[in-house]
């Protein structure tokens, strides 16, 4: 009855509201005005199409935002200095000297969108409360987006500094947040006798070194497979799992790392907090009602990444530069880059039983790996990752399970035990092409199977006519278009394809309450407007 | 970059030498002014002479790539002179021009060369050739390939002196980047004064 009553409520809204929320969550900060200021210079010296890098703007990055060799001969904004180079010779009797850039380096972004939703979005409409009126969801929808200000640059002495804060989302009163605020340190391998570039270290609130980043990506919408959190649920096989992390969260927490993202190896490794908090258990269907608040910040998770990249130019100068020679001039290299990454962590949630609190700590890990080919103007690339929560069931004092959602009259749970895990995989497959340096044509198909999705959560049923398997989540296939305007100007267009579903409804022949047992799923076209400067 | 405008000097120079001899025989003035309605560097040059030609000087000029910059913006050359260009970046650039005097079907693309290292075209057909760098669009410089060797670039407030220009009846013009080329008739019965108005 309850899962009844919150679909009726709020999952016909969601059509509407997760494609956006996926939308505004996606895109945090792109390109950065900031530095074509300080070096007089084009954005499209660092992107092909902003925020996508190119082989110099991962350089450019990689040395900690300054140009890979004599950047000072490239600076046009001479920096201010907190104190002469000389000082550094009366060490320790005077603070090292640094430097700040000459002019706030601050860049804003602003971005609005337009959604046409397919036919389908109202199939909901039937589980509305008798006697209600089912919720308009609007075939087509202005959205305001994000504005953002982004500031980040280097304080000499290769540190390197990074902020970045949505000061508005979605329109009026709505407060945003902070995106990634980090120190990054780097080459300090250098005061150990490492080699160049070998050791970095990076502390503050940051996106986690994903193989393909999430906050600063071309698309419109978000990559499924980063953005899956692990809802157990609780209908059919009980699941006890909430754990609200994604790939695609801000970390809190420290990173080293070393190699360069335009050939050879890469790597890094953060420390992090595990600070998602679970769902209310007022809120969700899926996750038992005993269920409380998550996890909690108690636990440090950590992540590890290496990839190589093979640059392919037969020429061995060519191949080793930042960019590749070409006869035309220099230009992206062709290369293959491979990776791994692995996640692990804990997510806690609590479960009042009686008078007693419990806590169930569940450890999860996510792994995955990834490829990047690209020749020229066009890439392709891909993700697969798999993710695991353990689920921990309560049991009572005879080590019998205890049926979840806990009711007024179940037994008091007196601990834990292991259970068949939350698990999900997926991932995408992507190709870029950059048919004119002002036009980017893009193909992208998004997968998540899970066991233990909040949608999912819907149907466990074998027999349900899915066009996909009934553990598929989610699968789309997204063409896309962008057009830069101007260097710092974009227009953007997406088509999310969903396989077609129907809404089955049934009626339970017991309690009369009606069901929705299919997963919906809508056509969606996006176009997306936006400006940094 | 003063190594540059000195050879750009040497150029001129050497032009003016040949044009020397040329004033030993025949009457000679200079064709002085100023170029309004900008500011920075213009060229004012007088067009094609009927039955005129004249020896492309040995020397070569240099134009360097330096801080994402082209040094120098402008630059004069006479047609048949041959330009070397430089990169003096720890970056990788690339020089290609659209289009001489207009004609985009001489286009061409140098590619791209190391750190240090020159490569050379020898401009052959008079006209203004626009150079860019296609890995970073903001940078761009002009060299107007003269058909005559009597051009001089002005200083910062428009100025200009063309010397040696035999007495006779030509056509002046003026050239600004994003301006409208001025043409005007130049009458040189020894020391002459044109002035030139630019507009948009």
């Amino acid at each position: 009855m309850r899962v009844n009553k919150w679909l009726r409520i709020v999952l016909p809204g969601s059509v509407l509201i997760l494609p956006l929320c996926l939308l505004f969550v996606s895109t945090k900060a792109h390109a950065i005005p900031v530095f074509s200021r300080k070096y007089q210079t084009s954005c499209t010296t660092c992107h092909l199409d902003f925020p996508k890098l190119n082989d110099f703007g991962k350089a450019f990055k990689d040395a900690g935002f300054k140009f890979p060799q004599d950047d000072e001969t490239f600076v046009k904004q001479a920096p201010t200095l907190l104190g002469a180079a000389a000082q550094k010779d009366v060490f320790p009797h005077s603070v090292w000297p640094g430097e700040i850039p000459g002019m706030p380096p601050i860049g804003l972004r602003m971005n609005s969108f337009f959604q046409i939703t397919g036919n389908n979005r109202n199939r909901f409409n039937v589980l509305a409360e008798p006697g209600t009126a089912p919720q308009v969801i609007p075939r087509t929808d202005f959205q305001t987006g994000l504005f953002s200000i982004f500031m980040a640059g280097n304080f000499g002495s290769d540190i390197a500094f990074w902020v970045d804060a949505d000061l508005n989302v979605g329109g009026s009163n709505s407060a945003g947040g902070l995106g990634d605020a980090y120190l990054r340190f780097v080459n300090i391998g250098r005061f150990l006798k490492l080699p160049k570039d070998s050791l970095s270290f990076r502390v503050g609130q940051f996106e986690l070194d994903l193989p393909f980043t999430q906050a600063r990506n071309i698309n419109l919408s978000s990559y499924d497979i980063f953005a899956q959190a692990n809802i157990g649920a609780a209908t059919g096989a009980q699941q006890n799992v909430a754990n609200q992390f994604t790939m695609a969260d801000a970390a809190k927490g420290v990173e080293v790392s070393g190699g360069h993202n335009y050939g050879g190896y890469h790597y890094s490794f953060a420390v992090f907090n595990q600070n998602t908090s679970g769902l209310d258990q007022t809120e969700s269907p899926f996750v038992p009602s005993a269920t409380g608040f998550a996890s909690d910040s108690s636990f440090k998770n950590v992540y590890a990444r290496f990839a190589y990249r093979f640059n392919l130019e037969r020429n061995s100068e060519s191949r080793k530069a930042v960019q590749a020679a070409g006869t035309t001039g220099p230009h992206d290299h062709t290369f293959l880059n491979l990776g791994t990454f692995y996640l692990r962590g804990k997510s806690q949630q609590a479960l009042v039983s009686g008078s007693n609190v419990l806590y169930a700590r569940e450890p999860y890990y996510r792994a995955g790996g990834d490829f990047s080919f690209n020749y020229r103007t066009f890439n392709l690339f891909g993700v697969y990752m798999y993710g695991r929560d353990d689920n921990q069931l309560p049991v009572d004092a005879n080590g019998d399970l205890i049926e979840l959602p806990l009711g007024s009259d179940s037994p008091a749970a007196v601990k834990f035990v292991s259970a068949l895990p939350a698990k999900f995989n997926g991932g995408f497959l992507e190709a870029d092409y950059l048919i004119h340096p002002w036009l980017m044509a893009i193909g992208r198909w998004d997968v998540v199977h899970s066991s233990a999705d909040r949608i999912n959560g819907l149907a466990l049923s074998p027999d349900t006519p899915f066009f996909a398997p009934f553990t598929s989540t989610r699968s789309r296939f997204t063409p896309g278009i962008q057009f830069l305007i101007r260097p710092n100007i974009k227009a953007s267009f997406e088509y999310q394809i969903r396989p077609r579903q129907f809404v089955t409804v049934v009626t339970d022949p017991v309690t009369g309450a009606v069901t929705a047992v299919n997963p919906f799923r809508v056509n969606t076209a996006l176009f997306g407007l936006e400006f940094v400067y | 970059m003063n190594r540059h405008i000195n050879r750009a000097v040497d150029l001129a120079l050497t032009a003016l030498l040949a044009c020397a001899l040329q004033a030993a025989v025949l009457p000679a003035g200079t064709l002085s002014g100023k170029v309004a309605g900008v500011k920075g560097v213009s060229v004012v040059y007088i067009d094609a002479i009927p039955g005129k030609t004249f020896p492309a000087p040995a020397e070569k000029v240099v134009v360097d790539q330096k801080g994402l910059v082209f040094h120098p913006h402008v630059v004069a050359v006479l047609a048949g002179s041959t330009v070397q260009f430089l990169n003096s970046d720890k970056v990788a650039h690339n020089i290609f021009w659209p289009s001489v005097g207009g004609n985009k079907k001489m286009s061409h693309n140098l590619g791209t060369w190391p750190t240090g290292e020159k490569r050379e075209f020898k401009f052959d057909t008079p006209g203004f050739v626009p150079l860019l760098c296609n890995v970073h669009p903001e940078m761009s410089a002009f060299i107007l390939v003269a058909p005559t060797p009597y051009f001089a670039l002005t200083d910062e407030e428009g100025n200009y002196k063309i010397a040696n220009v035999p007495d006779g009846q030509y056509t002046a013009s003026a050239w600004h980047e994003g301006m409208k080329v001025q043409s005007k008739p130049a009458k040189v019965p020894g020391d002459a004064a044109l002035d030139f108005s630019l507009t948009k």
